[in-house]
């Protein structure tokens, strides 16, 4: 690997004979997998990206291997545009990686020596695979020295520790029960160093590659949860992203393989999926740079390959809990509202009760007065009766049909 | 006797008479005037209100929702004016029951405001009726719910109405028809010995139907349960709807002939009068004492003292009712109309917000609920008040209805016949008006 | 021949109250303490409100399995119903304390209960309840649109339809369309945890119960709501939180029906009371009239006016 002075991203690039295009390509594919997060990606344009990441230093990494299956490499080389490969390793300076060089022996490990004098406090140091504990961590020996000595002695002089991988972060397949080795993640085992987590089985290598580059180009780490990973990616748990998330809130589960409701790509809930409480950002950044190809699209549940305790600790089939801590609040009230008072009818009530009340007051108010003119009539046509009592041949009957007189 | 000023001594004879002795048509004042019309404007549209809610819903024309399922069409038009309307039931009692003479003068009086009140609250009961259709499973007993206070509710009032109210009501027709057309007169007086010999049997009914819906009126809230405030829901409620609807009626009546004398310048028989408020306030004292004790007993009398709107309604109610009595219990012993129609009006409100009050201000279904009727609502209820109180201003000047002295009858007739000659030197039509012809069959043939 | 108020309420004593009260206190119509039928073949839904996940499922489900178009009414857009109405017979409803205490889903249909207020107040028996798997079902050619039962109800789940000229009144009817042909209800055959499920009410109490005892604590106060709550539901709950907190009200074991109506009941008993007073009344009347056209017909002769009856 070539060593020495760093050049600057832009230049090595030019130099290797990278096209402008591919270049732009693939600081728009950085944009997708960071959107928010990361301060390098919280740009409009990928050429605003380009023209940043193009003036930086190319990083130095190194890369140990542990208890590793080599899978997370593997997910940095199996690109379904080899290019895309290339111009991963073209903008990050791999200055040692057991799997990609072609030195071994005592070459490799004088080439590590080397790497980590040149660069000693500027390198990140990615670590793949778990680190065994047990019976003072015989079980994995790099150059005849255990585990753990070897990723403390190259992590001390790092600049920043990436733990890529489900068993780098937290132990991995080799931590399922009964956990013979004692394998824990490297935050178990290395203190006082940055440390970022980026679990995954494998991993989505744009998170790698995003976070390499947000340390190169901005001198800075992004944002981490209490497990280290970063939010950008590992926020959000499948579930709340999942495309057949309209399929499980319409009650549309494939009730097993291969039925109809399988094939016509319903949630995969009950058969097991655990994408609700796993947390990853695979359900929109899918692998391979072809849309579709993660396990959920392709009809497989997700087993929750990023979570310490769901994958090989719960079954496959076994259907997860969905309570999330704090639910939204679209859902109706116990009690809700109904009716209302409308300013007309209101008014209209008033001024009919004000209404009746007054006539109500004005009629009680005339009584005092009226009951003495009743009287005083009645009084008055008793007078005008017997005044026509008097009279002989009174007005009164002017008809012929006899009637009594009063 | 002097013919010109009144004397005093002309004033204690015409104090003493008077007595309401009879009943007598309103005249000298025309039917349709200001006042008749602009009822009838509300009237017409109330009806044109009524047709729109039967083809647009009870959505969009009430302010009923889910939680407050009745609305002022139920709980007020219905609930709350038949309960002023219960006076053929209350002032009947005290005629025919109790024996009251005086109260005979205002029978017809309340039996017309209740056949009104009845009339308009059930004709607003089938436009509140989501599904009126099929209200003919009425005819068919076996398909009646007899557990349910409603079904009882609807089949004794339509019952009442239509028989025994109806029934009661046609005399002064009658009347008005024997002295209309002399021709009808053999027809007129067979009717009516065939009514007088089933009279008991109706005046029974009238009073045993109203007894059972009006209290039934009190059950439906029953079943509510604590969805009604406590100061309101108890297993007295029936009872209580009962006895609110008699001193309402009471109040009606009374005040309405009160009102009426007043309006159209009648004498007022303070007799009876003090006599119906002394029955009304202890009717009202009793009411009171079981209301206030049964929330006592409750252990409900400490909800009285929050400073909520259940307990201002509640202390609105029992002020109204109470101070109500009490005026006309001392009016009845002054024989003062003034504070004797102040307390009617009272405690007639009084009365009126608790028959309202489980049914709406003090039903609580939902917390977040509420209810006010809405403006179309509100005029189509207004209409329906308005056409009883038509019938009523069409019927009293045109049937005997108002109490009067004796005297006053008489001037009627003389009005009557100064002013509205009819036709009778034909021989063919003996149409005539009141206060004639009395005594044609005594006397020795007049044309 | 007046008859004194003194005669008169004694005769009425002598002869009526004896007789009123033996076949008042007598009657045997729902007194209070006796248990209710539990239909022959009483079918229902356990709803456990705490592995409900709020999914909404069985609300899409039901508008489907009665072919009710979907309530759209709140945002134009989605089916999202804030409460039971005419075009839904199934809601869940959220309990979020503001304390951030445990919050629970609550499903919210027809209780179905042994002894329903609804149908109880119902005057003209359009709401039925079936007597073989208890359902209680809703007949629109009986139904006046009174909305009694919207009152009556102690859970406030008939809903009447508001616009339109031929309203329904919509409820849960336990899919009984779908039970004839074997089918389960539609919230139940598509709950994708089990939080409700479809069964005899026999079977399902049992289970609720077994919950209960394998789980202890985890459910409020040991026990299943509808066992014998409003004396006995069709519709059983099991729940984390307080039961008054997601709607259910604590009703005590007495039916409303049994514990309001039992005076109304038996003053109606066998309409003997009614009868009684109306044959008392004829008779008093009767007196009364006699002694007034008596009055009348003397005040006729005196004053030569007709009488006014």
């Amino acid at each position: 690997m070539p060593t020495g002075e760093r050049e600057t991203i832009g230049t090595h690039l030019k130099e290797s004979g990278v096209s402008r295009r591919s270049f732009l390509q693939l600081c728009s594919k950085i944009i997708i997998a960071a959107p928010i997060g990361l301060s390098l990606t919280r740009r409009a344009t990928a050429a605003q990206v380009a023209r940043i990441v193009g003036k930086a230093r190319r990083p130095s990494v190194i890369w140990l291997h542990f208890q590793d299956c080599t899978g997370c490499t593997e997910t940095l080389l199996r690109t379904s545009a080899p290019d895309v490969a290339h111009l991963i390793l073209d903008v990050i300076s791999l200055d040692y990686h057991e799997t990609l060089m072609a030195a071994s022996g005592a070459q490799a490990e004088a080439a590590l020596r080397s790497a980590i004098e040149e660069n000693a406090g500027k390198y990140v140091l990615v670590v793949e695979g778990s680190i065994p504990t047990r019976d003072d961590g015989v079980y994995m020996e790099l150059g005849s020295r255990p585990a753990i000595q070897v990723v403390k002695e190259v992590a001390g002089q790092a600049a920043a520790v990436i733990a890529i991988g489900s068993c780098a972060s937290w132990g991995g397949v080799p931590s399922a029960d009964p956990n013979p080795t004692g394998a824990v993640g490297v935050d178990s085992v290395i203190s006082g160093k940055p440390i970022i987590n980026l679990p995954g089985c494998p991993p989505n290598p744009y998170n790698l590659l995003a976070v390499v580059l947000e340390y190169a180009t901005m001198g800075r780490l992004p944002e981490l949860d209490e497990f280290h990973r970063p939010r950008f990616a590992y926020d959000r748990v499948i579930h709340e992203n999942c495309p057949r998330r309209a399929h499980f809130d319409a009650g549309r589960f494939a009730a097993a393989f291969g039925d109809e409701g399988h094939r016509k790509g319903w949630c995969l809930y009950k058969l097991g999926c655990k994408g609700p409480v796993t947390h990853a950002a695979c359900a929109t950044r899918h692998f391979n740079e072809l849309p579709g190809v993660w396990p959920i699209g392709t009809g497989v549940p997700c087993v929750g390959c990023t979570e310490k305790g769901v994958v090989w600790q719960m079954s496959t089939v076994e259907t997860v809990p969905i309570h999330l801590a704090t639910p939204p609040d679209t859902y109706p009230p116990i009690y809700s509202t109904a009716g209302q008072l409308k300013v007309g009818a209101g008014a209209l009530v008033g001024a009919i009760a004000g209404a009746v009340g007054g006539a109500a007051w004005v009629a009680s108010q005339r009584f005092q007065s009226s009951t003495e003119a009743g009287v005083v009539r009645v009084a008055a046509d008793i007078a005008h009766a017997e005044k026509l009592k008097a009279k002989p041949a009174s007005k009164a009957v002017a008809h012929s049909d006899d009637r009594k007189e009063d | 006797m002097s013919t010109g000023t009144t004397s005093s001594a002309a004033m204690d004879h015409a104090r003493t008479s008077n007595r309401w002795e009879r009943n007598v048509p309103v005249y000298g004042f025309p039917v349709v005037n200001g006042f008749f019309l602009g009822l009838a404007v509300l009237v017409l549209v109330a009806l044109a209100l009524s047709l729109y809610r039967e083809l647009a819903g009870l959505g969009p024309v009430s302010g009923m929702n889910d939680a407050y399922g009745w609305g002022i069409w139920k709980t007020f038009n219905l609930m709350v004016l038949t309960a002023l309307g219960s006076g053929a039931f209350a002032v009947g009692i005290a005629a025919w029951v109790f024996r009251s003479k005086r109260m005979h003068s205002l029978m017809r009086m309340a039996l017309l405001t209740s056949f009104l009140a009845y009339a308009c609250g059930l004709l607003l009961l089938g436009i509140d009726a989501g599904r009126p259709w099929n209200f003919y499973w009425i005819v068919f007993p076996w398909r009646w719910n007899m557990h349910s206070p409603l079904a009882e509710v609807a089949i004794c009032m339509s019952i009442y109405a239509m028989i025994p109210l109806a029934v009661e009501n046609i005399p002064p027709i009658l009347e008005r028809l024997w002295y209309f057309d002399s021709r009808l007169r053999p027809g007129v007086e067979s009717i009516e010995k065939r009514l007088h010999y089933f009279f008991p049997w109706i005046i029974a009914a009238a009073y045993l139907l109203p007894g059972m819906h009006q209290s039934s009126l009190g059950a439906l809230m029953l079943l509510a349960g604590e969805r009604v405030h406590p100061l309101w829901q108890t297993p007295w409620l029936p009872v209580l709807y009962l006895g609110a609807a008699t001193f309402m009626s009471f109040g009606c009546v009374a005040g309405t002939t009160m009102l009426c004398c007043l309006v159209w310048k009648r004498a007022m028989d303070m007799e009876v009068l003090d006599e119906a408020a002394r029955i009304t306030s202890w009717l009202i004292f009793g009411w009171l004492g079981l209301r206030l004790l049964d929330i006592l007993f409750r252990g409900a009398a400490g909800t009285a003292l929050h400073f909520d709107r259940f307990a201002g309604v509640f202390w609105l109610e029992v002020l109204l009712v109470s101070i109500g009595g009490w005026l006309l219990y001392r009016a009845s012993r002054s024989s003062s109309p003034q504070p004797m129609f102040i307390g009617y009006i009272l405690s007639s409100a009084g009365g009126m917000i608790y028959r309202f009050s489980p049914t709406t201000l003090a039903f609580r279904p939902n917390p977040e609920a509420l209810y006010f009727p809405a403006t179309i609502e509100v005029l189509v209820s207004l209409g329906f008040i308005s056409l009883g109180i038509v019938g009523f201003l069409i019927a009293v000047k045109r049937l005997a209805i108002l109490p009067a002295p004796l005297s006053e009858w008489h001037d009627m007739a003389s009005y009557f016949r100064f002013r509205r000659p009819y036709i009778r030197w034909t021989g063919y039509f003996k149409y005539g008006h009141f206060g004639e012809n009395e005594t044609e069959t005594e006397t020795s043939g007049s044309d | 021949m007046a008859i004194t108020r003194r005669q008169l309420f004694t005769g009425i004593a002598k002869a009526g109250v004896p007789a009123a009260v033996a076949v008042t206190v007598g009657t045997d119509a729902l007194l209070a303490g006796e248990p209710i039928p539990v239909p022959s073949a009483a079918v229902g839904l356990l709803y456990d409100a705490s592995i409900c996940i709020g999914c909404k499922a069985c609300v899409a489900a039901c508008a489907e399995a009665n072919d009710t178009p979907p309530d759209t009414r709140g945002d134009e857009l989605h089916q999202a119903p804030n409460d039971l109405n005419d075009l839904t017979r199934n809601v869940i409803k959220l309990y979020k304390p503001e304390d951030g205490s445990a919050f629970s889903f609550v499903k919210r249909q027809c209780m179905h209960c042994l002894d329903p207020a609804c149908a109880a107040g119902c005057p003209f028996q359009a709401l039925h309840k079936d007597p073989e798997s208890g359902v209680v079902s809703w007949t629109a050619e009986k139904c006046i649109g009174c909305r009694y039962c919207t009152i009556t109800c102690p859970y406030h789940i008939p809903r009447f339809q508001w616009m339109g000229f031929n309203p329904r009144v919509t409820k849960c009817e336990l899919c009984s369309h779908r039970l004839e042909k074997g089918l389960k209800p539609g919230c139940t055959s598509v709950c994708p945890t089990g939080a409700v499920i479809f069964g005899p009410r026999s079977v399902l109490l049992l289970d609720a119960k077994q919950r209960i005892k394998n789980n202890p604590g985890r459910y409020y106060q040991n026990r299943v709501y509808g066992e014998i709550d409003n004396g006995g539901t069709q519709a059983l709950y099991l729940s984390k939180v307080p039961f008054e907190k997601l709607g259910l009200p604590e009703l005590g074991p007495e039916s409303v029906p049994a514990r309001t109506l039992r005076w109304q009941r038996r003053f109606y008993q066998y309409f003997a009371l009614p009868a009684l007073l109306y044959a008392g009344l004829v008779q008093v009347i009767r007196k009364s009239l006699k002694g007034h056209e008596q009055e009348a017909h003397e005040r006729e002769k005196e004053t030569g006016l007709r009488a006014q009856l």
